[in-house]
């Protein structure tokens, strides 16, 4: 047991991916077997996840040299830097680990069901475990370039699940606009890791935060990366290809997309706190990010109030929520030097943000689903042909509702939770933060009360009349999440003691990474 | 471990919140059941009143998604028409936003530091 | 500046391929030529990467009856075949998106092609 733990790390990625090639090859011989190999894939993956996080909570930080002779020989005999691909798996990488391994079980259930009458479902379930592999590879590294790989495997990817059904146009559309993105942010931070390894010669994260001295090249390299990033995961104003990508996706693809940017936030919180760490411009940054956060939060809101396909609002509601997130660690990254202030607040932003990460992956992902329940049954997105759906898709509006209750804030569900720890902190730091999220969170309720009253309640029509319950593998997916949703709402104090204060205190404190990485000299 | 959180000015107990919920949930079925038990379902009882006019049918009658919070979208209309006129759906125009925000921000970051 | 240009001529040439490459992004509406200009951004990329481990007279970097212990740098030469390689992958499905929206929509025109807005 302890050697799988040990080896943890890279069964995680290499189980997914060594599934994804095989999925071909046994859905030939039969549906059956492919769909239970992958579920029995992804519930090992989700064991092996959950022990890795157990073993990086008491011993703090889990090292993985690839090909050593030990795995946590990380600089070898003779040797002053670290050489191989090093795996390190700190508090907010078992974090979002634990996020992708429950939002692909649940998106692999979904899809079973909902495209079971589809063609082509070998390659959309090796695309799916592809992305997958890719965003834990991402998670996972602790090295620069292995970054930039696994966020292109994931990109790629999803811009070809994003196109699976080829006889839509606008799925075609969105696909095209999701690479393009992708290959331009990519590009520029290859860009970037150039300049940085062509000053100290070292790609990995912590060699580098170590030797790392802040030269024009380097502020030249951080602000692409920032920007990159900031791209890739949708903050305002680089937010508008996502409505446009993730309203066509098919059954479960939106819920792994927005995975997926959480992937790039994790990948932003690495370069800002851990590469640069306490190097960096600390106010200015953090107030960069803290701007892009409310107009993210802002302009979100604003544009998902006014759009009448369904999937459309959901995905602009998701810019909103990720200003939250950024407006919570802008606030730590901007007060990050100043311990007094990181004691009384800072570490309670940064809490409530990355507990916001778990939350939104859950309640954006319940939404998504139900919105792909009702495409299942009317074959429309269109709110104004939408009326009287609850008469008959009882648990599907109940979970609406839920999915809804959660995004706005209200308790007791776990959007309150995350929220009320980010308006705390952020009044201490500029009330007029907190004035403008309170706001945004009520008109974030305005959204989905039209939504839910539009498309739920109302007379019941003709057409509608014999629209039945979906059925039950998605219905199961949906109350997976949903249970999520209470759980985590109802003890909101569990989950930050086990899994979100220690992602926050990998994040504040750079040195324990450093010295996983430089302190194993033999 | 603590299902306790208290901060500033926050308090959350579920084991209350349960409480709480359970109480209003039994005053909620105390006041439905002193309500009237006898009507018929499908009969005048349950048909729709508009002052004995002709009621149109489902069809014409429900109020579409769009149209929903029209005053809303009435008072700010200056806002959305320069807030709607940047998404234009363009994939070159995405690319300028990237390059023009990394300038921006480089140009920001260059000038505080240079200033301090 | 100008009497180190010569020797740092291919850096100056990577930066005006990786601003080639964004003016195409930007500038040019037609589908293929937003691929083009993706090509030529990574292109630019592994130009500024190889030129990074370039040392004046170093030689391949093989350990086997090697001349001189001078050589170039080899893990810039790793990152710019997986590069190259990202890159076959992106312009292939970039390229099978484009042939499917001109099936559908009939143009090339970025704005034109376009369905989605605000």
């Amino acid at each position: 047991m302890s050697t799988l733990i040990a080896h943890s790390s890279i069964l995680i990625i290499a189980v997914t991916l060594a599934t994804a090639f095989l999925t071909p090859l046994v859905g030939i011989a039969s549906k059956r077997a492919r769909n239970t190999l992958i579920v029995l894939a992804l519930a090992f993956v989700a064991f092996l996840v959950v022990a890795l996080a157990r073993d990086v909570m008491l011993n703090q930080i889990h090292v993985y040299t690839l090909g050593a002779a030990a795995p946590d020989l990380t600089i070898p005999g003779g040797a002053i830097v670290p050489v191989r691909i090093i795996l390190e798996v700190d508090g907010l990488s078992a974090f979002m680990g634990i996020v992708i391994a429950i939002v692909s079980l649940v998106a692999v259930i979904y899809s079973m069901s909902a495209l079971k009458t589809e063609t082509g479902q070998n390659g959309f379930y090796t695309l799916l475990l592809l992305m997958a592999a890719g965003m834990f590879g991402m998670v996972f590294t602790g090295d620069l370039f292995n970054l930039f790989v696994f966020l292109e495997i994931t990109s790629i990817s999803g811009a070809a699940l994003i196109a699976f059904r080829t006889k839509f146009a606008d799925s075609q559309e969105g696909g095209f606009k999701y690479i393009v993105v992708s290959a331009v942010a990519s590009l520029m931070i290859l860009f970037a890791i150039g300049l940085l390894y062509s000053q100290y010669n070292l790609l990995n994260i912590g060699a580098l935060a170590a030797t790392m001295e802040y030269t024009m090249l380097d502020r030249i390299a951080l602000v692409i990366l920032m920007s990159a990033f900031v791209m890739k995961l949708g903050g305002v104003p680089l937010h508008m290809w996502l409505s446009d990508t993730y309203s066509v996706a098919p059954a479960s693809i939106p819920a792994l997309l927005i995975v997926a940017s959480q992937a790039s936030l994790y990948a932003l919180l690495r370069t800002s706190f851990t590469l640069y760490g306490v190097t960096l411009d600390q106010s200015v940054a953090g107030w960069i990010i803290i701007i892009v956060g409310l107009l993210s939060m802002f302009v979100g809101v604003t544009m998902a109030i006014r759009q009448t396909d369904i999937t459309r609002l959901i995905a602009y509601n998701c810019v909103c929520e990720s200003g939250f997130m950024l407006v919570g660690l802008g606030v730590g990254l901007a007060v990050l030097a100043d311990p007094g202030a990181l004691d009384a607040f800072g570490t309670m932003a940064m809490n409530g943000a990355v507990f916001h990460m778990i939350n939104h992956a859950l309640f954006e992902g319940l939404l998504f689903l139900v919105a792909g329940a009702i495409f299942y049954r009317i074959g429309t997105r269109d709110l104004n042909q939408m009326c009287g759906l609850g008469h008959t898709m009882k648990l599907t509006s109940v979970l609406f509702l839920l999915g809804a209750l959660a995004s706005a804030g209200i308790p007791p569900f776990n959007g309150f939770a995350s929220k009320i720890l980010i308006y705390e902190s952020v009044y201490q730091f500029n009330p007029i933060l907190t004035i403008i999220g309170i706001l945004v969170s009520i008109l974030t309720l305005a959204v989905f009360m039209k939504v839910f009253f539009s498309a739920f309640t109302g007379a019941s029509l003709p057409r509608y009349r014999d629209v039945r319950e979906v059925p039950r593998p998605m219905v199961a997916a949906m109350i997976v999440l949903a249970a999520g949703i209470i759980f985590f709402g109802l003890f909101p104090g569990l989950v930050l003691d086990w899994i979100v204060q220690p992602a926050t205190d990998a994040l504040v404190n750079q040195g324990v990474y450093i010295d996983a990485i430089m302190g194993a000299v033999p | 471990m603590s299902l306790l959180i208290e901060a500033g000015y926050e308090f959350w107990n579920p084991i209350i919140w349960l409480i709480a919920f359970a109480v209003l949930m039994a005053l909620v079925f105390l006041f439905r059941k002193r309500g009237q038990a006898k009507y018929k379902k499908d009969t005048d009882q349950t048909r729709i009143f508009l002052c004995g006019e002709e009621v149109p049918e489902a069809e014409q009658r429900y109020v579409r998604g769009g149209n929903v919070y029209w005053g809303f979208f009435e008072t700010l209309k200056e806002y959305y028409n320069g807030v709607v006129r940047p998404h234009t759906g363009v994939v070159n125009d995405y690319v300028i936003w990237f390059v023009a925000v990394t300038a921006i921000s480089a140009i920001v970051l260059f000038i505080v530091e240079l200033a301090r | 500046m100008i009497h180190s240009l010569p020797g740092n001529f291919p850096f100056v040439a990577a930066v005006v391929l990786l601003g080639i490459g964004l003016y195409i992004l930007i500038f040019r509406r037609n589908l293929i030529k937003i691929v083009m200009g993706i090509a030529i951004l990574g292109s630019s990329i592994n130009l500024f990467l190889i030129t990074l481990g370039y040392r004046i007279d170093g030689d391949a970097p093989i350990y086997t009856e090697v001349p001189s212990e001078l050589m170039v740098l080899p893990v810039v030469q790793a990152l710019t075949l997986t590069n190259i390689v990202i890159g076959v992958a992106t312009s292939a499905l970039i390229l099978s998106l484009v042939i499917r929206i001109y099936r559908h929509t009939g143009t090339l025109d970025s704005v034109k092609s376009r369905r989605m807005k605000g």
